[in-house]
């Protein structure tokens, strides 16, 4: 009875070794794999700062000084800012906005086009037709809707938060019908 | 007997048993204790494994990375930080005859090799390249192979032709400040230039990895070598310097030399090109002396009136007569003789301060030791040695000849009378914002207000109009001085050094910016002048309004120095 507690703990003991020293040993295999990966990150960052330092170095050497100059000596003839296109402080660009005293030369007035429909202001608007772009059914209400019309269904568009192109008008609606069938074919 | 003998056996076995026990006990205690001392081995070597884990462990693998880290030599930047030389592991091309281990050292035929060879490097010498392959012997083909041309080296798959990397020293941005930076020579050492003065730190491993700031603006820098490039050109000028110094640190922001040379090319680096005409040359200055011997005179009072009227008549002294270049009229007072730079006014103001005031002043500035800056090839001035000065000496000194200097001798004088009076030592080193060297003081503050007035005016009304940038405020004095001939023999009277002196903006100064052009001609683009007012101003005309936006100055034309007060002594104006 005493020799079999005896080898049971004997047994027991050796379990409890057995299970430590496999424990052991996973966690050195994990700290090794741990290790190498953390040789292998620090291999690619080396690899990364020196591919950096190519790729800056090129960078750097592509955007001389001495190239910039002769390029811009022969292609885009930059010249360095004059006075005149500084501002120093709000003063100065508050100066720029002031009426015209008497006896100034007139403003230069910008010559531009007639917007076609001032009720609907487009989102955006083509720069080589100077036509709004939108989708397919916009484009033509915003094209044929007249001043008058535009103007009765304002009300009801400014009523709303939303924008909403002026079909809810049923004066809208009546003269956007056969612009629509004209614009599609 | 027979109980004697049962007894003694009895007494025996019962020795032997206490013995067994005996041993028994102690053979338990011997295991008991090789076992603790197992465990106590164990536990040891679980301490000793975790000291070495916390303390060996780690300091050799942190320091390959940081070793991989570690360029071979250490960078050197401007003072934003861009690379303006760094180490640079480039291709060689290496030929390795044996390669192939006995035999033919190549596949194919050395003059198929040596064809495609010169085709990948449109540069190399076909029959050169052939004598090498050749021979046989191994040697290098090609250095700083750019990858592509390694690729197609490759490509013609001849283990004989090998292209190891090694490290090489790189100047992305060419010639420019390669006087300032010089070249690494085939030991790998530094010469000439910083890489020499910072030789020591650069190759330091523990010092290498943090790069080397100069206080040069490659921008600045870029603008300066071109301008001053283009002057040279139009002039047909033998060589051109200049320099853009920060008036309140010291600080050299650009520093070029011209005709200049490429450091990533130190094979052909010869002394010609390498020489730095800024701080190794001394030239004879001329008239860019004028304001130093005005500002003297004012420090010390003997100029109280500026309205005073010198005579400018030739003084005849000592067998020598000191004109002028042209008539300029009967009387002129100081202004006026900066504005026209008359040799006789100013010569006669020097005479007035007398030669021991203009001499200690001329000591202050620095005029008569090397200049301070940290590049080790620097000029020593040809300053007047007698204890006293003669008279003769004392005037020509004060309109810049009999004494040569090096053209930052001047770029420091120039930054001590618009500073408010400090000189301070040159450097090629950044300075941290408030801790510039302290200096000493050479003029009054006054004084030095007084002199950034009269430069506005040469700039304004006189021969310094053509580097009044619109905006810019500058001001400065041209000099146009005669070189003398070899052994010290009279002055060649077609070859002039032609300098311009100048610093902006005059209301406040922040820079003064020197342009130097040697033996400039009298071309079409100078007017057919040789002198510094058609030459060397022209340039810092060109070079301030590029450099100005750089350095935060913004040009102005609503603002200036006030010269109101001194507007009527000049009643002609300018007309010169």
């Amino acid at each position: 009875m005493i020799a079999s507690r005896t080898s049971l703990r004997r047994i027991g003991w050796a379990a409890l070794l057995a299970v430590c020293s496999a424990a052991l040993f996973a966690l050195s295999l994990r700290v090794n794999a741990l290790k190498s990966e953390v040789r292998r990150s620090e291999n690619r960052i080396v690899a990364l700062r020196q591919e950096t330092m190519y790729l800056e170095t090129e960078y750097e050497t592509r955007s001389n000084q001495q190239l910039l100059s002769a390029w811009n000596a022969v292609d885009f003839g930059y010249v360095a800012p004059n006075a005149g296109q500084y501002l120093e402080n709000v003063r100065q660009l508050a100066a720029l906005g002031k009426p015209a005293g008497p006896g100034a030369p007139s403003p230069i007035r910008v010559a531009t086009a007639q917007i076609e429909v001032p009720g609907v202001i487009p989102a955006m608007v083509s720069p080589l037709t100077g036509k709004p772009l939108g989708d397919d059914n916009d484009e033509p209400e915003a094209a044929s809707a007249d001043h008058d019309k535009a103007a009765a269904g304002l009300d009801d568009r400014l009523g709303k938060v939303e924008r909403d192109p002026p079909t809810k008008s049923p004066a809208a609606e009546k003269a956007n019908k056969p612009a629509s069938k004209a614009a599609k074919p | 007997m027979n109980a004697l003998t049962y007894s003694t056996a009895l007494a025996s076995g019962r020795v032997q048993l206490a013995n067994v026990r005996q041993r028994s006990l102690l053979t338990a205690q011997v295991r008991l204790l090789a076992v603790m001392l197992l465990f106590a081995l164990a536990a040891v070597a679980c301490v000793l494994r975790i000291v070495q884990l916390g303390v060996v462990e780690p300091a050799p693998r942190a320091s390959s990375l940081y070793e991989a880290m570690l360029p071979s030599r250490g960078e050197i930047v401007d003072r934003n930080g861009l690379a303006l030389a760094r180490a640079f592991p480039a291709y060689a091309l290496w030929y390795n005859p044996a390669a192939l281990g006995g035999g033919s050292p190549l596949v194919r035929s050395p003059a198929e090799i040596a064809h495609i060879l010169a085709s990948i490097f449109p540069d190399a010498d076909e029959a050169d390249l052939l004598r090498r392959l050749i021979a046989g012997k191994p040697g290098y083909l090609a250095r700083r192979v750019l990858p592509e041309q390694a690729n197609r080296i490759h490509a013609l798959g001849e283990p004989a032709l090998e292209f190891p990397r090694e490290p090489d020293r790189y100047y992305p941005q060419g010639s420019l400040a390669a006087h300032v930076l010089g070249f690494v020579a085939a030991d790998g050492h530094g010469r000439v230039g910083m890489e020499e003065v910072f030789d020591q730190q650069l190759t330091d491993p523990s010092q290498r990895a943090r790069p080397q700031m100069l206080s040069l603006d490659m921008r600045v820098q870029g603008a300066l070598e071109d301008e001053l490039s283009k002057g040279m050109l139009e002039t047909d000028a033998i060589g051109a310097a200049g320099v853009v110094l920060d008036v309140d640190s010291g600080e050299i922001l650009a520093l070029a030399s011209l005709p200049s040379f490429n450091p990533n090319r130190p094979d052909q680096a010869v002394n010609r090109l390498v020489f730095n005409k800024v701080t190794n040359q001394v030239y004879e200055l001329g008239s860019t002396f004028k304001p130093i011997t005005v500002a003297s005179a004012i420090d010390a009072g003997t100029i109280t009136n500026l309205a005073k009227r010198y005579s400018a008549s030739p003084i005849q002294i000592d067998g020598f007569t000191i004109k002028d270049s042209h008539n300029m009229g009967a009387s002129l007072n100081a202004p006026e003789a900066l504005i026209h730079s008359s040799n006789i006014v100013t010569a006669r103001i020097a005479d007035e301060l007398g030669a021991d005031r203009l001499k200690a002043t001329m000591i202050a500035l620095g005029m008569n030791e090397r200049p301070y800056l940290e590049l080790p090839g620097r000029g020593f001035p040809l300053f007047p040695r007698d204890e006293r000065w003669a008279r003769i000496t004392n005037m020509t000194v004060s309109y810049g000849h009999g004494i040569a200097v090096t053209p930052l001798h001047l770029a420091s004088a120039y930054a001590t009378l618009v500073n408010g009076g400090i000189w301070r030592p040159a450097t090629l080193q950044k300075v941290a914002p408030g801790l510039a060297v302290r200096g000493r003081r050479v003029f009054k503050a006054s004084t030095s207000a007084r002199m950034r007035q009269l430069l506005r005016m040469i700039a304004v009304y006189g021969t310094g109009r053509k580097a009044n940038a619109a905006g810019f405020r500058v001001g400065g004095k041209t000099g146009s001085a005669e070189k003398p001939g070899e052994n010290g023999g009279a002055y060649k009277k077609n070859a002039v050094v032609a300098t311009f002196a100048a610093a902006f903006p005059m209301d406040r100064p922040r820079y003064v910016v020197i342009a130097m052009l040697d033996e400039p001609k009298g071309t079409a683009a100078a007017s057919g002048q040789r002198t510094a007012a058609w030459n060397a101003a022209p340039v810092v005309g060109r070079v301030v309004p590029r450099i100005g936006p750089l350095l935060g100055i913004v040009p102005d034309d609503s603002r200036d120095i006030d010269l109101t007060d001194l507007a009527p002594l000049i009643p002609h104006g300018g007309g010169e």
